[in-house]
């Protein structure tokens, strides 16, 4: 597999940041818990894809989502609800709804893929929004890695706090990596926690592009070249544009 | 938010928020918060030259090594928020508290993502 390599960046990119890259990148081309190689290669693709999607365009436009109907322009590679859970996290995720999550369900994916899905998106997000702030040219996709997922369900995952179910750090079994191990269970890190390999791979690159959550109140001390404050400041802004409250 | 107030609280500084919607900018009390601002907006925003005067700003003025800093922050929220809106995971109760007067004043509790 080529790897996903900064070298040509006429800006040097932290060693640690590109070694978290490479690790997410490797981690979307193997199997994962409910998708395979292959597959989470081609979410990875039709997250790119999204944005160049007429009928998104169209929605996003419109008062109400619900209000314009249609087909996405979609590589073809996926089924159509898959499609629709990308696009629609990709482009319009502040006017996503609980109604239209078990839409999705019903429709044939399980909470397990929608989280799984939900995670590949994403790091692709983390990953290519962070060339294209820095004005460098997207990553080559990686090549698919064979072998099956695992299709490990927690058995402590509980509905209730989310629309997905989430798994609290009393009930974590052996069999899942130990995600809340330096990290809180705060809502945000309990998202994804459905398909625990999904937390530990997104707040892996979390770590790096923002800061590991033993250093956020860590106000005495900066450990990046903008400080506590400015760090906020965009991330808040960040926040705001997008219309999250999170 | 709540971390840029705390933030603001262990240094002594009385951040203006207005800045976290993109007015008020030069109140903000955040160091260079104009620059960061205009930076966000350019990476959210589909205006190639404003991201390559952005770019060029942070880089020229806090340097190379924070311009890489800022495109981490910036990038890893744009995902973060997709991740919440998603799962509709919540606000923790106690964010929730110490955030109330800001979310209220910043209009944030009209998003559609509180209403969902």
């Amino acid at each position: 597999m080529t790897e996903l390599t900064y070298r040509a960046s006429p800006v040097p990119i932290r060693d640690d940041l590109a070694a978290a890259h490479r690790r997410a990148w490797r981690r979307i081309a193997g199997p994962g818990t409910w998708w395979d190689g292959p597959t989470r290669v081609a979410i990875a693709a039709e997250t790119r894809n999204a944005p160049a999607c007429t009928l998104c365009r169209r929605r996003k436009e419109a008062l109400s989502p619900n209000a314009v109907a249609g087909t996405h322009d979609s590589l073809g590679a996926l089924p159509e609800i898959v499609v629709e859970v990308i696009h629609r996290v990709r482009t319009d995720a502040s006017r996503l709804t609980e109604s239209w999550y078990r839409e999705a369900l019903d429709n044939g994916l399980s909470d397990g893929e929608y989280v799984e899905t939900v995670g590949i998106v994403a790091t692709m997000i983390a990953i290519d929004s962070f060339t294209h702030a820095m004005g460098l040219p997207t990553h080559p996709l990686p090549e698919p890695l064979p072998g099956e997922p695992s299709r490990h369900r927690p058995a402590g995952a509980k509905p209730g706090l989310a629309w997905v179910p989430t798994i609290a750090p009393e009930d974590l079994t052996d069999a899942e990596p130990e995600i809340y191990l330096n990290r809180s269970a705060a809502n945000i890190h309990r998202a994804l926690s459905l398909v625990p390999d999904e937390v530990a791979g997104f707040f892996d690159l979390d770590d790096v592009q923002y800061l590991p959550d033993a250093l956020l109140r860590d106000f005495g001390n900066e450990h990046r070249d903008i400080t506590h404050a400015q760090i906020e400041l965009l991330a808040a802004r960040v926040s705001a544009i997008n219309q999250c409250v999170y | 938010m709540a971390l840029l107030r705390a933030s603001g609280e262990h240094t002594g500084d009385a951040y203006d928020f207005q800045s976290v919607n993109g007015e008020a900018v030069d109140r903000s009390g955040v160091p260079h918060a104009d620059l960061l601002i205009d930076y966000a907006e350019a990476v959210t925003g589909d205006d190639p030259d404003r991201l390559i005067r952005a770019r060029t700003a942070i880089a020229e003025t806090l340097g190379p090594a924070a311009l890489v800093d800022s495109a981490g922050v910036a990038a890893i929220f744009q995902a973060v928020v997709r991740i919440a809106d998603a799962t509709g995971i919540p606000l923790e109760e106690y964010k929730a508290e110490i955030t109330e007067d800001v979310r209220e004043e910043l209009g944030i509790n009209d998003f559609p993502s509180v209403r969902a």
